[in-house]
């Protein structure tokens, strides 16, 4: 057969055979070239890594909702070439699904010929960039945990799609707007609030996600500040024993019924579910779920 | 000399008393040599011992004059046929396969089959009559006939000796006496034969040699007629016993008696 | 069935299967752009897609699916069970346990060979530990102890993985699930030559040993008699089997029923004689898991469905249709 001729068998085989005796090394990517005169744009990832662009990119696949939801807002949507199952936006309807954003089918993603996939950082997908990197695709890695994160992911991706302008307005009206709510709640007493996303046993946000951001912002008390973890499961006792004033949420979530007799249950939108662009808004929402009427008057 | 074993002690580990105390016994070349006793006595035990499967707390077992130990696997099976009591055939397979296995020994793990092998499997389905069932699913069969084309295995594998713990035990009175004619006329053709049997009668009618055995130790030793005593089996199997010569065979047949009156509650 | 005939089936099925599997898959493709592919010609995207992604997939379902066939079939000869299965010495439990340990130390990112090797050591871990609990009880390997060994064994990861989940982050989960659910997609040539480099050599070895699970099968007093060295092709034999499952869950994942199933199909086909039955087991586990994995790529395309559910609802219904048909016939 004519594909198992040349390099592959022999190459595999001797790799086989260091392998037995050794581990395999995953090499790093070459960043593209620097073309005399040309401005490159050089960006440090999640992971590190550091991933450089001649020019704006052109085809661009992001497996990750809220980056997807920055290039939309960067008005990129135009260089978008497939989405994820969980893209469901009308601006995106059209696009080619590539599955899942944690293991994309490999073969659709290729199809697509991107030349910018945004993926998540971390182990838990660890295929994906190893054929990207195989193939000379850029990747780039995010990881939107906190605000600082969201507003780091906005910049980078503004600077890499050429909407530097862009990028930073949006980023200016994040700040302005958390300022704002600053200083309505700057005076008053904080709220003991939990963010629970739902689930048996009831998932929370821990410390230093976007969602205790907004919360500490807003002038709440995340009353699981303490958590190790971003997130966790946790049980409805320790949910209990916190006493907190109040259980946000976002709609649809389905919550454990035994909760809303004990805590006062409040529902956000699910764009909050989502950091990015939109973080003005959730943290609004978030802030008028804390303390009703905050934002009417003079 | 065939089988032969002298102050044989086997011992299970975790049993509290060995199954097999200071056995000696003889098997004569070319005999039919019975081994009887109640239940749990060690007869079982005796046949493993013999061919070397456990190994002798003290004591020694030998077959042809050399020890078992130091027989080869593969020249043992082709020496002894052997037939456990007990056999789980967990899987499909038919009648011809399952003989076709005596032949193992005489083959490598690869090579193929010869016209000499199927020749000794058909050979083997007839003398037990079951020539017909070839090509039958063992799971069809009955209890007797499975009993035949398991002594068939062994005779397939071309033996000097035959082994056969219990091959009588289900078997009806025709079937039976099938298979006791099959092994007088192997004996005649000069196979030693090591039966394991509770048949006293049928023991002592076709037997040579009878060993009795009584909780792992030999009870008694020799002909029917010195071994099928009635102190002696009375004895052994805790049980009254009274043995008269058969009126038709002339060999020892063994009667038991009403049992001894149930003992008086305590008052 | 004539054991001639299934084998030329089975032999003309496998090339058939591999040449669907490079067909077709999740992107749409012409046949002329799939053939140019394989010469290497075309765009370049497209020839990564078939020599890249769809060919060692193929070859690594072969290996895989043969593998599992054949030690499940070895499997249910040695324990005279039939629903001995690949995986029945805890070897699952354990190497899913490794996998998920480096998963959740954050090491899965140091290479990307830790993941299987890890997954490997945790399977030959449950193997040796699985043996020296039957050894403890019963110096002889009564093949019963060994079977209960091996399901305490397993509990006992099972147990250490559900903690490992616990204090895991969310992602690392759903990764870990995924992982143990069975996937081929991460094959790559080097995983089809060390798949081939361990499965291949310990095919041939079981092969060797078919006459004496012939015997084995009916029971080891038996085998013993027929000069067959039960403790030493016990040994060797649950060795090289779990071997062979441990590099197939080391490159793939956790893949149920094919281990089970396809030994009992052929089975019932041509009779239990391994000198038919573990050749055509591996070439019937080979062509099974193969068209299982292009059914789970295509089904829900661009989804995909864990190939362990294919072989499930796709096995089991042909099993009792065979089921039925050689109770009846």
């Amino acid at each position: 057969m004519a594909a198992l001729e040349g390099r592959h068998p022999t190459t595999a085989i001797l790799l086989a055979v260091a392998l037995l005796v050794g581990c395999g090394r995953n090499e790093p990517p070459e960043p593209d070239r620097l073309e005399p005169g040309a401005t490159t744009v050089e960006v440090q990832d999640a992971e590190g890594r550091v991933v450089a662009f001649v020019s704006p990119p052109e085809r661009i696949v992001s497996l990750v909702p809220s980056a997807t939801h920055t290039l939309i807002e960067l008005g990129v949507s135009d260089h978008l070439v497939g989405r994820t199952e969980y893209d469901t936006t009308a601006a995106l309807a059209g696009l080619h699904s590539v599955g899942g954003g944690l293991h994309p089918t490999l073969e659709i993603l290729v199809a697509l010929e991107p030349d910018l996939v945004v993926r998540f950082a971390g182990q838990t997908d660890l295929e994906t960039p190893a054929r990207l990197d195989d193939l000379g695709v850029a990747h780039l890695a995010v990881a939107p945990e906190s605000v600082a994160d969201t507003k780091g992911m906005i910049l980078d991706l503004g600077r890499i799609v050429g909407r530097q302008g862009r990028a930073t307005a949006l980023v200016e009206t994040i700040d302005s707007v958390l300022a704002d709510i600053r200083l309505r709640v700057a005076s008053l007493e904080p709220v003991r609030v939990a963010w629970v996303v739902g689930g048996d046993p009831p998932w929370v946000s821990g410390p230093g996600t976007y969602i205790d951001d907004l919360l500490s912002v807003a002038g709440g008390q995340n009353v699981f500040g303490d958590l190790g973890r971003l997130w966790a499961a946790t049980s409805l006792e320790a949910l209990f024993a916190r006493h907190p004033d109040l259980v946000l949420t976002a709609e649809g979530s389905g919550l454990d019924p035994r909760i809303s007799p004990r805590i006062p249950v409040r529902r956000v939108s699910p764009i909050v579910s989502l950091p990015g662009p939109d973080l003005p808004r959730a943290a609004t929402e978030i802030a008028e779920a804390l303390r009703p009427g905050l934002f009417e008057g003079p | 000399m065939s089988f032969r074993a002298k102050d044989l002690r086997v011992h299970y580990p975790g049993a509290d008393r060995p199954a097999l105390d200071d056995v000696t016994m003889e098997v004569p070349e070319g005999s039919l040599y019975a081994v009887l006793g109640p239940n749990g006595s060690g007869k079982s035990t005796l046949m493993r011992g013999l061919m070397g499967l456990i190994p002798p707390a003290s004591g020694s077992a030998s077959l042809e004059g050399k020890p078992i130990s130091s027989w080869d696997r593969r020249t043992l099976a082709r020496t002894v046929g052997a037939v456990p009591q007990n056999e789980t055939i967990a899987f499909p397979l038919k009648v011809r396969e399952l003989v076709a296995m005596g032949r193992y020994p005489h083959l490598g793990p690869l090579s193929p089959e010869r016209a000499t092998d199927r020749e000794a499997v058909e050979r083997a389905l007839e003398r037990c009559d079951a020539a017909k069932l070839g090509d039958r699913d063992i799971g069809t069969l009955s209890g007797g006939e499975i009993q035949r084309v398991r002594i068939a295995r062994a005779l397939a594998q071309e033996p000097r000796v035959l082994a056969l713990d219990e091959p009588t035990a289900s078997l009806d009175v025709r079937h039976e006496m099938a298979i006791l004619e099959l092994l007088k006329r192997s004996v005649a053709q000069g196979i030693t034969v090591l039966l394991i049997t509770h048949h006293l009668d049928l023991a002592g009618r076709f037997a040579n040699r009878l060993l009795l055995l009584a909780d792992g130790h030999v009870a008694a030793e020799g002909s029917p007629s010195e071994v099928l005593r009635a102190d002696t089996l009375s004895d052994v199997y805790g049980w009254p016993v009274a043995v008269r010569p058969d009126p038709i065979t002339g060999s020892p047949r063994v009667t038991p008696l009403d049992g001894p009156p149930p003992q008086a509650p305590l008052s | 069935m004539k054991r001639p005939l299934l084998a030329g089936s089975l032999l003309a099925a496998l090339p058939l299967a591999v040449l669907l599997a490079v067909r077709f898959g999740p992107e749409p493709m012409t046949t002329g752009e799939v053939i140019q592919g394989l010469a290497g010609r075309g765009s370049e995207t497209t020839v990564y897609i078939i020599r890249e992604l769809r060919l060692p997939r193929a070859l690594l379902s072969i290996i895989v699916g043969g593998g599992l066939a054949l030690a499940g079939a070895t499997f249910q000869a040695l324990l005279r069970n039939p629903l001995a299965e690949p995986y029945i010495l805890g070897i699952s439990g354990g190497a899913a346990a490794g996998a998920v340990a480096v998963i959740s130390l954050g090491l899965a990112t140091a290479s990307t060979w830790l993941l299987p090797f890890a997954a490997f050591g945790g399977a030959l871990v449950a193997i040796f530990l699985a043996f020296r609990v039957a050894a403890a009880a019963d110096r002889r390997l009564d093949v019963r102890v060994l079977l209960l060994a091996g399901v305490v064994v397993g509990a006992f990861f099972t147990a250490v993985l559900a903690f490992l989940l616990a204090i895991s982050e969310a992602t690392e989960v759903q990764d870990a699930v995924w992982w143990m659910m069975g996937d081929l997609s991460g094959a790559t040539w080097r995983k089809v030559v060390l798949a081939a480099v361990y499965t291949l050599p310990a095919a041939g070895v079981l092969l060797g040993l078919s006459r004496a699970l012939n015997v084995m099968a009916i029971g080891e007093e038996t085998a013993l008699y027929l000069g067959v060295h039960a403790e030493r092709v016990k040994r060797l034999a649950f060795g090289v089997g779990s071997f062979v499952t441990a590099a197939g869950v080391a490159v793939a994942g956790v893949i149920g029923f094919v281990g089970l199933i396809v030994p009992h199909a052929i089975r019932i086909l041509v009779g239990s004689d391994h000198r038919w039955l573990l050749p055509l087991s591996f070439l019937g586990g080979a062509v099974f898991l193969t068209l299982a994995d292009l059914a789970a790529q295509l089904v829900l395309a661009p989804s995909v469905i864990p190939v362990g559910v294919v072989t499930a609802f796709v096995g089991v219904p042909i099993f009792l249709v065979l089921l039925r048909r050689s109770l009846t016939g």
